[in-house]
């Protein structure tokens, strides 16, 4: 990949394409790896009758196993089948939202336990942070018209120089452990225990 | 306010703090206030670039975020759909979530324009495809061997819309809904080395995230969250979802401000006595 | 709109109850409906994951294959290859489509960084208003010392003490004011999400419209 970026060779660019082609078709064939291995984890309780688990194990699995089935049937368009649909577009949508939307609730309660001005630096986060939430809610320029404006160049200005060195130290970050992992020193993804084989 | 007050505020139930959250919000959608929206450059950029774009252009709109995050991004990628179908271009739609097909499906229900749209000759669905950033960099290089058929089954070269679509250069631009790091890839895949310009119109949090990005100029424009929403529904003159929102965004964000200089009036008032 | 048809009104109830029973571990405590909601969550997700991983390889591995391109037995058996991960004694063989895996995910990113997050950054960091007004100088002195003290505060290896002290100390008030703005954008994130439930739960009582 790299070297086809640098060089313009016909073989090389058809060769990285094949390879990238490769590896899609590996990634989507890996999407089901996730739902087999949690799938292999509920049949564990079921089997010892896990206390506090299996009975929910048991919902999961069954769900899986309908949904899965109605999916295989209509498998060019599984919309198709109103019942897979159904629960696609009622069950699944409010659930996502809702588990993601409950991190509101923490966020919430966590700026009443946690967000502490102990220090210069926290002040300045908590400064920051209030600034920006009232710039972001038009009711900021109610309270005083200036609050915008300032909050404004926070979020444009004043966030840009941290927020470039995250970008550059990730980038850098990233160079050093490609390039480790190229030269074959980082064997973390291979699921190996630090100092193993 | 005696001490004994002060701590006990610090100490009370956050299922109290929940409550007040849950029914705060409420509030607003019941009583709608209607504040006044002023515009971020970065919005406005995004819509002005939009309105350049020519009949018959094509432009991506890459779903990388889930039904879980439509709040967020649903009423930006539908204002800015309505302005390339007010554009009469080309749209073709794929997706990195499994999701995303609801997406679409929800996005096409909401943008009326598109039912004067052909499907096939002057939009697409492509749907889901796997792979994050190669698949990304293999559609810049050939979107042909990424999809063989829309997300109907309909082989690619039936599909009148990608006649003379084959790769990055036949793109115009891409708008990349994101919750994460989708972003990068079209920046690094298909900006970097071919020069399609990119636009971000997914989570408060990428605006952030993306503004080093567009101060650059590597982004052309922004819309992110639900505010972006409802400033991109200002300029196209089209009141929506986000805007309707922002009422509950004003009631959360002042009662956010509010327990924050509480709890730190309170420990101010707690710490010396501990 | 609000459905009329039965197994839409079906689905819109089912929605808000399940909202309500994932809502029930917040607002109360943990519980059985909670529980059970989360499950049934898990369970449509995997389901619709493993449709989509079925239906997405038809479409662009078995069709192909069964079109006479034989080249693509390769990826189709990396693939299952991928899925001795969960077995002890064959995990070895699921290394070789992890290689490829990250191998390609890693030379991408790293040809594509060097670009956009380091040369683009720096040179947009060091370039001049031209013919600006004082703000934009201020903007633009702003974020060069703010960009090079908060780089500086990650050098790590050594020790902040001495010529770098103060620009480092500097450089993590720069991270302070980033990381408070990202707190915001935050905030308007969750809240927002939040305030889309909220709303839900008012349209399917009818309190406001749909």
């Amino acid at each position: 990949m790299i070297v086809e970026f640098f060089f313009d060779i016909p073989a090389l660019a058809s060769t990285a394409d094949m390879l990238r082609t490769w590896v899609i078709i590996i990634s989507t064939m890996a999407l089901a790896l996730g739902a087999v291995n949690i799938m292999r984890v509920h049949w564990k309780y079921i089997k010892r009758r896990e206390p506090g688990h299996w009975t929910y194990s048991i919902c999961l699995i069954t769900v899986f196993a309908v949904l899965t089935i109605l999916g295989l049937i209509n498998l060019k368009n599984p919309m198709v089948n109103p019942v897979y649909k159904w629960m696609f577009e009622n069950v699944y949508t409010s659930l996502g939202q809702t588990l993601y939307a409950i991190t509101g609730f923490y966020i919430f309660s966590a700026a009443y336990r946690a967000f502490r001005a102990r220090n210069s630096d926290a002040a300045i986060l908590l400064i920051a942070g209030c600034l920006v939430l009232l710039t972001n809610a038009p009711i900021g320029e109610v309270i005083w018209g200036q609050i915008p404006v300032i909050g404004t160049w926070v979020l444009e200005i004043g966030e840009t120089p941290a927020m470039r060195t995250f970008l550059m130290t990730a980038a850098f970050g990233l160079l050093a452990y490609g390039f480790r992992t190229l030269i074959g020193k980082e064997r973390g993804f291979y699921g190996e225990v630090a100092g193993g084989e | 306010m005696s001490e004994g007050i002060w701590n006990r505020m610090q100490r009370i139930d956050r299922r109290v703090l929940y409550w007040i959250l849950f029914v705060g919000l409420m509030i607003p959608f019941i009583r709608p206030i209607g504040l006044p929206i002023a515009i971020k450059s970065s919005t406005r950029d995004l819509y002005e670039e939009l309105r350049q774009v020519e009949e018959g252009e094509v432009a991506v709109l890459s779903i990388s975020s889930g039904v879980s995050a439509w709040a967020e991004c649903l009423p930006s990628m539908v204002a800015c759909m309505k302005v390339l179908v007010q554009q009469n271009a080309k749209i073709i739609g794929w997706t990195t979530f499994i999701d995303g097909p609801l997406t679409w499906d929800k996005i096409v229900s909401l943008v009326p324009g598109l039912e004067e749209y052909t499907y096939g000759e002057d939009y697409v669905w492509f749907g889901y495809f796997a792979g994050a950033e190669t698949g990304v960099a293999q559609l810049a290089s050939d979107i042909r061997s990424v999809f063989t058929a829309d997300y109907y089954g309909t082989p690619i070269d039936e599909l009148q819309i990608m006649k003379d679509v084959n790769d990055v250069h036949d793109i115009k631009l891409v708008l990349s809904s994101d919750t994460g790091d989708a972003c990068d890839y079209y920046i690094r895949q298909w900006h970097t080395p071919y020069g399609t310009p990119v636009a971000e119109v997914g989570i408060a949090m990428q605006g952030s995230a993306y503004m080093p990005h567009y101060r650059a100029g590597i982004l052309f424009g922004m819309s992110v969250g639900v505010r972006g929403g409802a400033e991109m529904e200002k300029l196209i003159n089209e009141p929506g979802n986000a805007t309707v929102s922002m009422d509950a965004i004003n009631i959360s964000h002042i009662m956010l401000v509010i327990v924050v200089v509480l709890s730190n009036v309170g420990y101010i008032m707690t710490r010396g006595k501990r | 709109m609000y459905p009329t048809d039965p197994w839409g009104l079906l689905g819109l109830w089912t929605a808000l109850l399940l909202m309500l029973m994932i809502y029930s571990y917040p607002l109360y405590k943990e519980n059985v409906f909670y529980r059970f909601a989360e499950h049934l969550f898990i369970g449509t997700g995997l389901a619709i994951a493993v449709i989509t991983a079925i239906q997405t390889t038809n479409k662009i591995a078995i069709t192909p294959l069964g079109h006479g391109k034989l080249i693509y037995i390769v990826p189709i058996l990396l693939g299952f290859a991928m899925y001795l991960l969960l077995h002890p004694d064959y995990r070895w063989v699921s290394r070789y489509p992890m290689a490829m895996l990250v191998g390609s995910a890693i030379g991408l990113g790293m040809r594509g960084v060097l670009i956009p997050f380091i040369l683009t950054q720096v040179i947009d960091t060091i370039t001049a208003p031209v013919g600006g007004n004082a703000m934009a100088w201020f903007n633009f002195v702003f974020i060069a010392i703010g960009t090079f003290c908060s780089v500086m505060y990650f050098l790590l290896t050594i020790e902040h003490k001495g010529a770098i002290k103060y620009p480092t100390r500097l450089g993590r008030w720069f991270i302070m004011l980033g990381l408070g703005a990202y707190f915001g954008n935050t905030v308007l994130f969750r809240m927002s999400m939040l305030a889309g439930r909220a709303q839900f739960f008012l349209q399917v009582l009818k309190i406001i419209p749909m």
